[in-house]
């Protein structure tokens, strides 16, 4: 995901400025992928919030000097969010591996009790499912395919309760109060 | 995991571009601090710690772009940030996943841990490769003085 283009930064202006216009696209960034990730199968959208959960991170800990504690504090949200969304994407990103280890193992046994048939049968005994060299493997790894299913189902409640104490808690608004006061002090000297 | 350096003098700098200089400047050098051991597969962590500096780095060039005046360097200097960033999830993506399975593995009964196994000795594969192509790459950067092109992109900044 591309990275929204900030206007108007000047390097040779005042750090506080550039790093203000940064930031503040950097959140409407996170925000802009809600209400599609409050959806718990838009495994994309909040793959993409994630990496603006970790863009917003690492701009306003590079700003927090600057900014103070309500920077700070996004920082510190924004990583949160962007490890707990990480879980997730774990999660996802770990299913397929696991279902796909299990079709290759499927495969290699299905191919071990033909040859076992034999060149001329003309069916194949269940019996010979006794020696498939996999037949102990399955259960284990479908095991792992439900802790993972339900690790997932778990995690994502979570998001949706962190992102809700986040809306409730106006983190973007302390953020964004944060940026304001630097200007203020500023203007007063 | 390994915290991020400071950056002397960060909050007085006198303009965006001083203290993009500072920034990846110190970025640049904590990515090669790590390099000492990151090959060693019995230590993971040094791996981490290496992507987390290159990550940071990146986001420092992302964030200061507009401040290095050779665009056509810096974007080929950040491409091959990026790709040494590739290099080394591609060799810790492995690590995660193993650490997890077996954590999982270990939580079964000992007839039920088998499936996992394999799977972990295939993932064991996919991280002895991923360690194979971060070589080739950590050489390759080498060769191609990434650390000083990084390192002459700072001294342009400071002089413009």
């Amino acid at each position: 995901m591309r990275a929204r283009k900030v206007k108007g930064l000047d390097p040779d202006g005042p750090l506080d400025e550039n790093l203000r216009r940064i930031v503040l696209v950097r959140l409407d960034e996170l925000h802009s992928f809600v209400p599609a990730v409050l959806d718990p199968d838009e495994q994309d959208a909040l793959h993409h919030m994630r990496i603006a959960a970790k863009r917003l991170r690492y701009i306003l800990e590079v700003a927090a000097p600057l900014f103070g504690p309500g920077a700070e504090r996004g920082a510190k949200e924004a990583r949160k969010l962007q490890d707990l969304i990480g879980d997730i994407h774990d999660c996802d990103v770990s299913l397929p591996i696991v279902h796909r280890h299990a079709e290759r193992l499927r495969t290699e046994d299905a191919a071990a009790v033909r040859a076992a048939a034999g060149a001329r049968a003309k069916d194949v005994s269940p019996a010979l499912l006794r020696d498939a060299p996999n037949r102990r493997r399955y259960r284990g790894l479908e095991l792992l395919a439900v802790h993972l299913e339900a690790r997932r189902d778990v995690l994502y409640a979570r998001f949706l309760e962190e992102w809700a104490r986040l809306e409730r808690e106006d983190l973007r608004g302390t953020v964004q109060a944060a940026l304001a006061d630097v200007g203020t002090i500023r203007r007063d000297g | 995991m390994a915290k991020a350096r400071e950056i002397p003098g960060f909050e007085h700098a006198r303009s965006f571009r001083e203290a993009a200089a500072s920034v990846v400047e110190v970025r640049t050098e904590e990515i090669f601090s790590f390099r000492a051991g990151v090959l060693d597969t019995g230590d993971i962590e040094r791996v981490h710690d290496m992507r987390v500096a290159t990550r940071r780095l990146r986001a420092a060039m992302e964030i200061f772009a507009p401040c290095f005046p050779r665009r056509k360097m810096f974007r080929r200097a950040l491409r091959d940030v990026k790709s040494l960033a590739d290099a080394l999830g591609e060799r810790r993506d492995p690590d995660v996943a193993i650490a997890g399975f077996e954590r999982v593995g270990r939580a079964l009964i000992a007839e039920d841990r088998a499936g996992i196994a394999s799977l972990v000795d295939e993932l064991r594969r996919r991280q002895e490769a991923g360690n194979e192509a971060l070589a080739a790459k950590l050489d390759q950067i080498e060769r191609d003085g990434l650390r000083e092109r990084l390192l002459a992109l700072v001294a342009e900044a400071r002089a413009a």
